[in-house]
């Protein structure tokens, strides 16, 4: 039997130049003053992240990956045959700020078969190890029936999952680590 | 199959504040059968693997010099290539960098940043110069001293990982409730070995390549 190296916290000391200067974190645009563009429409999804006690969580690191706007990932195993875009990758790395606060620019994910236009979030902060959930959007169609939705059986539950439009390109969601309100969290190990 | 249920760090405030309170909910198999992410990275510079000058031509910073090197396997004992590693430690009297390291008396050191990258290599192989780092207190009012040790971070390849290494023979690995939470049984795996008094062997198995969901 394999035995795997455990995880661990990233602690309170975690560089913020590998978060702020070293990975791209604007997936809605190539770069400033470009006139190539990623394909499809550009979102902006903004909320923060709060602990047991209601209390920001600064200086946390979520990672983005999602498909792009045909719902292809940029993977050696996507074989769905969608085209991909050159102009996007699909991964971004941002950071909160004091407030625990987050916004991430991209484009709307593509649906890709019964699953909903969706991100995929890895989570990690001082006190916690990897934490992995996924965000779909309001008003999609493809919620109703998307497996990753329809696994969370209580729907109060399963709209901690949602993101709220709060504008024509604008959706918010925060995220609860523990307690009251407590968003799901998924074990990405389990086989 | 029974839900995973996060452990939490006995006296560590973030901890108990954080972690989930509900079992990780076990994903759809309809779900399961895709890919971690496989991000295209920027280049790293080889340079940035040395951590000991912060640029060439600097001072070297203080304490001893170290290599860190391994490979990084996956759950089939296939190399984990191009995989891209950050690394960061505390300097040699136990101080971070960071800003945030304030309540630290221990003095910064002007020749040591503490961070650097590196990429494995076709065989799964990284190789890292750093500072072996000092212990420092994480909690005055309970004496809760961290033992040296540096900290990893995986990205690429196919897998994520983040995760600390300690030292072999340091008698505060076992009063470390960080180290602590790891199961008895595993915890040789978070240890390094000393092939030369200079040199530190840490290997990692990474679990999870290619089996995560879509
Ligand atoms: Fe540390």
């Amino acid at each position: 039997m394999t035995i795997f190296t455990p995880e661990a916290t990233l602690g309170p000391f975690y560089p913020g130049v590998f978060a702020l200067e070293q990975m791209p974190h604007d997936l809605s645009r190539v770069t400033p003053i470009l006139a190539h563009r990623p394909q499809g429409r550009p979102i902006r999804v903004s909320g923060r992240f709060l602990d047991a006690l209601g209390m920001p969580v600064p200086s946390l690191i979520v990672e983005f990956w999602q498909a792009n706007a045909h719902g292809r990932y940029r993977h050696p195993l996507d074989q769905s045959g969608r085209p991909l875009d050159p102009q996007f990758d699909g991964f971004a790395r941002v950071r909160t700020d004091d407030d625990g606060a987050y916004t991430f620019a991209t484009i709307m994910p593509g649906a890709r078969g019964a699953r909903a236009p969706h991100l995929r979030l890895t989570i990690f902060a001082s006190g916690i190890d990897r934490l992995v959930t996924q965000i779909f959007f309001d008003e999609e169609p493809l919620n109703e029936t998307d497996p990753v939705l329809c696994a969370v059986k209580d729907p109060d539950v399963r709209r901690r999952l949602v993101a709220k439009k709060t504008g024509d390109a604008e959706f918010t969601l925060d995220i609860v680590m523990r307690g009251h309100n407590e968003t799901p969290f998924f074990d990405d190990w389990a086989r | 199959m029974t839900n995973r249920v996060l452990p939490v760090v006995h006296n560590d405030r973030e901890s108990e504040a954080r972690t989930p309170s509900q079992p990780l909910l076990i994903l759809p198999s309809e779900a399961r059968d895709a890919f971690d992410p496989m991000p295209v990275l920027p280049p790293v510079s080889p340079r940035e693997a040395d951590l000991t000058r912060i640029a060439p031509g600097r001072p070297r910073a203080s304490g001893d010099a170290i290599v860190v090197t391994g490979r990084i396997l996956d759950e089939d004992r296939r190399p984990v290539r191009r995989s891209v590693l950050e690394i960061w430690n505390a300097n040699t009297r136990g101080r971070y960098s960071h800003i945030r390291d304030l309540a630290n008396p221990a003095p910064l050191d002007p020749n040591f940043y503490g961070f650097g990258r590196a990429t494995t290599d076709d065989d799964g192989v990284y190789r890292i110069r750093t500072i072996k780092p000092g212990p420092y207190i994480a909690r005055t009012d309970i004496g809760w001293w961290r033992p040296p040790h540096v900290h990893f971070s995986l990205l690429g390849g196919g897998v994520r990982l983040v995760t600390q290494m300690y030292f072999p023979n340091e008698p505060l690995n076992e009063k470390d409730y960080i180290h602590m939470t790891v199961p008895a049984d595993e915890r040789s795996r978070t240890i390094a070995s000393a092939v030369q008094p200079d040199v530190f062997q840490f290997d990692l198995v990474v679990r999870g390549r290619f089996q995560n969901f879509v």
